[in-house]
C-alpha cells in the first residue's frame, strides 16, 4: 500500500510535466495554428541554459538559492527570447500556410536546436539535475516520505492551468488570445492585433515549456534527448483535452502520468510507458477525432 | 513499349553505371558510404511513395528499414537463411508492420498521422528496439551479426567485397526507382493522386479508400525494409541507433528538402544524408585563425533543420523540384528564342 501511495505521488509530478508542456503546446496551437513539434526541444534547450548558469557559472560562494533562482531567470528569460525569436524569423513569413506544412517546419526547428544541444552538452553524458526546493526538504503522509520537489512540480503545473485560465479569461489581452484563437480573420477584422497575439503566444508557450523542462530534471534521465522525446506525452495530453480545453488537458496530464507510473510496479522498462502514450494517442484520435483539430484545420 | 518507357529505361541504366563505378577504387569507408547512401535513399523512396504520391505523412520510415534490418538479420543469424530470403523476410516484415501502421491512417490525416507516426518510431525506438522482452527480434544488446553472403552469385561483405553489395543495391534501387516513376502514371498511381488530392472526391469517384491506403503504406514501408535489410550485411551487424526516432524525423526532413515528390530527388537526399556528414567529419577539422575546429555530425544534423525551414519558407517544392520547374522554363523559352516565335500576351 505504501509503495501504491509513493507510485502515486510519482505518477501525479510526472503528470504534471505533461500538463505543464501541454498547456504550451495547445497555447500555440489555438492562437497560431502551429502544432509545435519541437516544444520538448525549446524546454530541453531552456533547460540547458538554466543547468549552464546552475552548474557552470555560478560561484560557488553563492547561496544555493541565489543560484537557483539565477538558474531558473537565466532559462526562462531565454526561452522568452527564443520563442518570440522562433515567431518573428520562422512562423510569421508562413502563417497563411497549410497546418502540415508549419507543423514540418517545427520539425526542422526540433532537428536543430536537438543537436545544437548535443554539440554544445554531448549527448550521451549524465548531467546532475537542477533542484528547486533542497532534496533534504521532505516529510512523510502517511508513512511515506514525499520529497519536497515533488509537491512542487504538482502545484506548478495547477497554478501554472489556473493562472493562464484566469489570464485567459479575465483580462483584456486574454480575451484578444481566444479572438484569434477562435477565428484569426474576425479577430483582425475587429482591430485584434493578431500579430502580437502570436508572438505573446509563442513567448508563453515556451516559458511553460522551460519551466516543465526545469522542473522535471531530477526524475528522469536528464540528457538532451529524453527531453527532446518528452513531446509525444505532451502532445498525447493536449489530445485528450482536444487541443482546446485548457482544464482537460492539465486533467489528461494527470491521468496519463498516472497512466505510465503504476505499470512501473512490475515491469521494469524504460521503453513501455510510451507505449501507453501511444495507446491513448490512439485511442483519442481514432475513437473520438477531436474537434479542435478539425476546427482549425478548416478555417 | 511506348518511347517514353523506352527513354526511363535508358535514364536508369545510364544512372546505374556512372552510379556503380563512382565508389571504385575508394577506401572501405566510402565504399560503405556509398551503400549506405542506396539505403538512406530506399527510405526516402519510401516517403516519395507515401506523401509525395498519396499524401500521407509519416514520421516513422526509419522504423520500417529497421524492421527490415532486424528480420533479415535474425533470418540470417539464428536460422542460418540464404540471404535472398532473408531480405524478402525483411520486406514482408517491414509490409505487415507498413499495413498495421495504415489501419489507424485509414480514420486519419495530416497532423494527426504525424503524431501517431511519431508515437509509433518512439516506441520502436526505445521500446521493441532496446527492451529486453523483444530478444528474440533484435538479438540482445550486441545485435544480429552477419559475416558474409552470397547473392546472385557474387560474394558480399562489410569490407573487402563491398563493392558487390552496393552494385546490388543499387541495382535494385534503380530498378525500383523506375517502378516508382511508372506508377505514376498507371491506375493505381492515379488512384494514389486522387487521395492525395481529395480522399473525399477519390471515394465518390470508386476508389477504394481502404484498399488503397493500406496498399500504399504496406508499399512504402517494404521500400524503406529492402533497403534496411541490407543493413546488416552492409555494416556488419544491426543496432538501434541507425533507426531511431531522429532518423525518422531525419528522412521526413530531407525528403521535403530534396522535393518529395520526385523520385531522382530521393536518390540525390540518399547520397547527401550518407555522404555529406562523413565528408565532413572526415575533413572537416584543422586550425582557423590559430584555434582549432572539428566538425562533427551534429553540424550536419543542425543545417538540415535549418535548410527545411529555409527551404519550407522559399522553395515549397524542394531542391530537385524546384531546380526542375526552373530547368524546364528555361527550356522552353530557350526554344522559343531558337525559333523566333515571339508570345503574344
Amino acid at each position: 500500500m505504501a509503495a501504491f501511495a509513493a507510485y502515486t505521488i510519482i505518477g501525479l509530478s510526472l503528470g504534471g510535466i505533461f500538463s505543464l508542456a501541454a498547456l504550451g503546446i495547445v497555447l500555440i496551437y489555438r492562437t497560431t495554428g502551429v502544432l509545435n513539434f519541437a516544444h520538448g526541444a525549446m524546454g530541453m534547450f531552456s533547460t540547458f541554459i538554466a543547468w549552464q548558469v546552475f552548474y557552470g557559472w555560478s560561484h560557488p560562494f553563492w547561496p544555493g538559492w541565489l543560484s537557483t533562482l539565477l538558474a531558473v531567470l537565466a532559462g526562462l528569460v531565454f526561452a522568452a527570447g527564443m520563442g518570440l525569436f522562433l515567431e518573428f524569423a520562422v512562423f510569421r513569413w508562413v502563417r497563411t500556410r497549410e497546418p502540415v506544412v508549419k507543423a514540418v517546419i517545427t520539425i526542422g526547428v526540433l532537428l536543430a536546436l536537438q543537436s545544437a544541444a548535443s554539440l554544445i552538452w554531448k549527448n550521451n553524458q549524465y548531467h546532475l539535475p537542477i533542484y528547486i526546493a533542497p532534496q533534504t526538504w521532505t516529510f512523510s503522509v502517511a508513512d511515506v516520505p514525499i520529497g519536497a520537489n515533488y509537491i512542487v512540480i504538482i502545484v506548478a503545473a495547477l497554478a501554472l492551468a489556473f493562472g493562464l485560465g484566469a489570464f485567459l479569461r479575465y483580462t483584456g489581452f486574454g480575451r484578444s488570445m481566444r479572438a484569434v484563437s477562435d477565428s484569426p480573420m474576425a479577430a483582425s477584422l475587429w482591430g485584434v492585433p493578431v500579430g502580437r497575439v502570436g508572438a505573446v503566444s509563442w513567448m508563453l508557450g515556451s516559458l511553460i515549456a522551460a519551466l516543465a523542462g526545469i522542473l522535471i530534471t531530477p526524475f528522469i534521465n536528464f540528457d538532451t534527448t529524453s527531453l527532446t522525446l518528452l513531446i509525444i506525452d505532451a502532445l498525447a495530453a493536449a489530445l485528450i483535452g482536444g487541443l482546446v480545453s485548457l482544464p482537460l488537458t492539465v486533467l489528461g496530464g494527470f491521468l496519463l502520468g498516472l497512466l505510465e507510473t503504476y505499470p512501473t510496479i512490475w515491469i521494469q522498462s524504460l521503453g513501455f510507458p510510451r507505449l501507453i502514450a501511444l495507446l491513448v494517442i490512439l485511442a483519442v484520435l481514432v475513437v473520438r477525432n477531436p474537434r479542435g483539430l478539425t476546427a482549425v484545420a478548416t478555417k | 513499349m511506348t518511347s517514353r518507357l523506352m527513354v526511363r529505361i535508358a535514364i536508369a541504366l545510364v544512372a546505374f553505371a556512372v552510379l556503380a563505378r563512382i565508389p571504385v577504387g575508394f577506401d572501405v569507408g566510402f565504399q560503405f558510404d556509398a551503400a549506405l547512401a542506396v539505403i538512406w535513399a530506399f527510405g526516402l523512396l519510401s516517403l516519395v511513395l507515401l506523401t509525395g504520391y498519396v499524401g500521407q505523412i509519416s514520421l516513422c520510415q526509419a522504423t520500417f528499414a529497421g524492421v527490415g534490418a532486424y528480420a533479415a538479420g535474425m533470418m540470417v543469424a539464428s536460422f542460418h537463411a540464404d540471404y535472398l530470403v532473408a531480405v524478402a523476410a525483411g520486406v514482408a516484415a517491414a509490409f505487415a508492420l507498413g499495413v498495421i501502421v495504415g489501419l489507424p491512417a485509414l480514420r486519419l490525416h495530416g497532423i494527426t498521422l504525424a503524431i501517431v507516426t511519431l508515437g509509433i518510431a518512439l516506441v520502436f525506438d526505445r521500446y521493441v528496439f532496446q527492451d529486453h522482452a523483444f530478444e528474440w527480434f533484435t538479438g540482445g544488446s550486441g545485435g544480429w551479426r552477419v559475416g558474409e553472403a552470397t547473392m546472385f552469385g557474387l560474394r558480399m561483405d562489410s569490407s573487402k567485397n563491398l563493392m558487390a553489395a552496393y552494385v546490388v543495391l543499387l541495382a535494385l534501387f534503380c530498378l525500383v526507382g523506375l517502378l516508382m516513376v511508372n506508377l505514376h502514371d498507371s491506375g493505381a498511381g492515379r488512384r494514389f493522386r486522387a487521395i492525395r488530392d481529395s480522399e473525399l472526391a477519390a471515394a465518390t469517384m470508386g476508389v477504394n479508400l481502404t484498399r488503397y491506403k493500406l496498399l500504399a503504406f504496406g508499399m512504402s514501408a517494404g521500400i524503406a525494409g529492402l533497403g534496411g535489410s541490407f543493413y546488416p550485411l552492409v555494416a556488419g551487424s544491426v543496432s538501434p541507433q541507425p533507426f531511431w526516432l531522429f532518423t525518422s524525423l531525419q528522412f521526413a526532413a530531407i525528403a521535403v528538402l530534396m522535393g518529395v515528390r520526385y523520385v531522382p530527388a530521393a536518390a540525390l537526399g540518399g547520397i547527401f544524408m550518407a555522404v555529406v556528414p562523413d565528408v565532413l567529419t572526415r575533413f572537416g577539422h584543422g586550425t582557423l585563425f590559430g584555434r582549432p575546429y572539428e566538425i562533427s555530425y551534429d553540424w550536419f544534423s543542425i543545417a538540415v533543420g535549418v535548410l527545411l525551414i529555409i527551404q519550407l519558407i522559399v522553395l515549397p517544392d524542394g531542391v530537385w523540384g524546384d531546380l526542375r520547374t526552373k530547368a524546364l522554363h528555361t527550356w522552353s523559352t530557350a526554344r522559343a528564342l531558337g525559333t523566333r516565335k515571339v508570345k503574344v500576351a
